[in-house]
């Protein structure tokens, strides 16, 4: 059976000299299959909003409609979660998520996934948690701690309740990283693991005798495997989609701090 | 990022990570990758960003406000048109029924007239009846009279004859006419 973790292996596709940075140190500048899967994901969505939006009509075509209707969706998010200030962030949040679908969707396609690759999706995590940062203390200054003051709470509890809340504040990094990144994971594998069964149980049969036990298991295995890649579809979309969400949350806690608390 | 061996160790390198695949850890913890990945994520996360800020979502936005006031036009041009409709409809109604009044006026205007004409006509024709009723009246009256008086003649010859029958001889006239009177008959 083929090894179901192989597919997240990093391979050089095009070796580059290593370079020196100061600070950062060497950098391996080699092209991987992770640099193509993300730039045909790049290339798609841009691609892809070209054509929608180089020759809009009043009334839409097709393509256009799906491009409209991913449009409208972020921009229903980002208008009812963060209000009246939420054309502002639209950008970032629509360009979180098309990138992430693109690759989500794209993985569904070809043999590697950019976002099961944890670097990837800690990379969104961090832009998105330091956006909030500078955002929170660029609109609050140091009212930005008051996030962190739970004033519903009783007095006594505040500080208790305020350290909890700090905590989950940090790690909201981690979560949105490991979120998007082991749904990823665990959808490939499994999807790897049953037509992996497949192939075994298939080669089993066609050994003939006891073996023609592993047809039923095999049949089996393959219905599993295009019910899950159904479900791969639904994921990759609602991965998305959740992160755009969570996004839009944490930046509405900083932008409407004075609102909200 | 930084990778534990350098570039010219790179045999050295893929041994390193197929090892470190056959012990079943996840590629995706093999750090010596990250650097590279980061980076070419940042550079594209960056562009798309710039592109979409500047290009698509200007561009998607000014079609969408475009349809909305195309739509709101066209409904402000309906609700225009209805309302002009409903004016007309309703003059059409109140013109219909000016003019059904002005027919029912009309008709009773004439009917009136008809009734007053007949009216007059009838009391002519009755006039001129009644008027030859009483010229035939007078004029039943005066044959009468000239009967009746024919009818005095007419007794006194006859009684002239009678007496000259039972008496022989004839009456005077006067003497009849004298019986005549005494009798009350008319002369």
């Amino acid at each position: 059976m083929a090894d179901p973790i192989h597919q997240f292996q990093i391979v050089k596709v095009v070796d580059l000299p290593d370079v020196t940075l100061p600070l950062v140190g060497m950098v391996d500048l080699a092209i991987t299959n992770s640099h193509i899967a993300m730039t045909i994901a790049f290339a798609a969505v841009v691609l892809f909003l070209t054509l929608v939006t180089s020759n809009a009509q009043v009334v839409p075509g097709r393509l256009q409609t799906i491009g409209e209707g991913l449009f409208g969706l972020i921009d229903n998010l980002t208008d009812s979660i963060i209000g009246h200030d939420g054309r502002k962030y639209f950008p970032y949040v629509f360009t979180v998520f098309v990138m992430i679908l693109a690759m989500n969707l794209l993985g569904m396609a070809l043999t590697f996934t950019a976002t099961s690759q944890l670097a990837i999706t800690a990379t969104f995590a961090v832009v998105t948690f330091g956006l909030v940062l500078v955002i929170g203390f660029a609109k609050n200054g140091l009212g930005f701690f008051k996030l962190f003051w739970p004033t519903g709470a009783p007095l006594v509890m505040r500080p208790v309740v305020g350290l909890i809340e700090f905590f989950s504040f940090m790690l909201r990094p981690v979560t949105l990283a490991l979120r998007l990144f082991g749904n990823m994971l665990g959808g490939h594998v499994a999807l790897k693991v049953f037509a992996g069964f497949v192939v075994t149980l298939g080669a089993m049969a066609a050994g003939g005798g006891f073996g023609l036990l592993g047809i039923p298991g095999a049949a089996l295995s393959m219905t599993m495997v295009v019910g899950l890649t159904a479900l791969e579809f639904l994921v990759a979309f609602l991965q998305a989609f959740v992160f755009a969400v969570l996004t839009c949350i944490y930046l509405n806690d900083v932008v409407n701090l004075d609102h909200a608390h | 990022m930084a990778t534990p061996e350098g570039h010219g160790a790179d045999t050295a390198h893929t041994a390193t990570t197929e090892a470190e695949h056959g012990s079943g850890g996840l590629p995706q913890f093999q750090f010596q990758h990250w650097g590279g990945q980061i980076a070419w994520l940042l550079i594209l996360f960056v562009i798309l960003y710039v592109l979409i800020a500047r290009v698509f979502t200007p561009r998607m936005r000014a079609v969408i406000d475009q349809r909305a006031s195309t739509i709101s036009g066209a409904l402000e041009t309906a609700r225009q048109v209805q309302a002009e409709a409903a004016d007309q409809a309703r003059a059409a109604a109140a013109e219909v029924a000016e003019a059904r009044a002005q027919s029912q006026r009309v008709a009773a205007e004439a009917r009136a007239k008809a009734a007053a004409e007949s009216a007059e006509r009838a009391a002519v024709e009755e006039a001129k009846v009644s008027e030859q009723v009483a010229q035939a009246e007078t004029r039943i009256a005066a044959m009468r009279d000239a009967a009746m008086s024919n009818v005095g003649a007419i007794a006194g010859e006859t009684a002239a004859a009678i007496v000259e029958k039972l008496t022989g001889k004839a009456a005077s006239a006067a003497d009849i006419k004298a019986a005549l009177v005494a009798r009350g008959g008319a002369a």
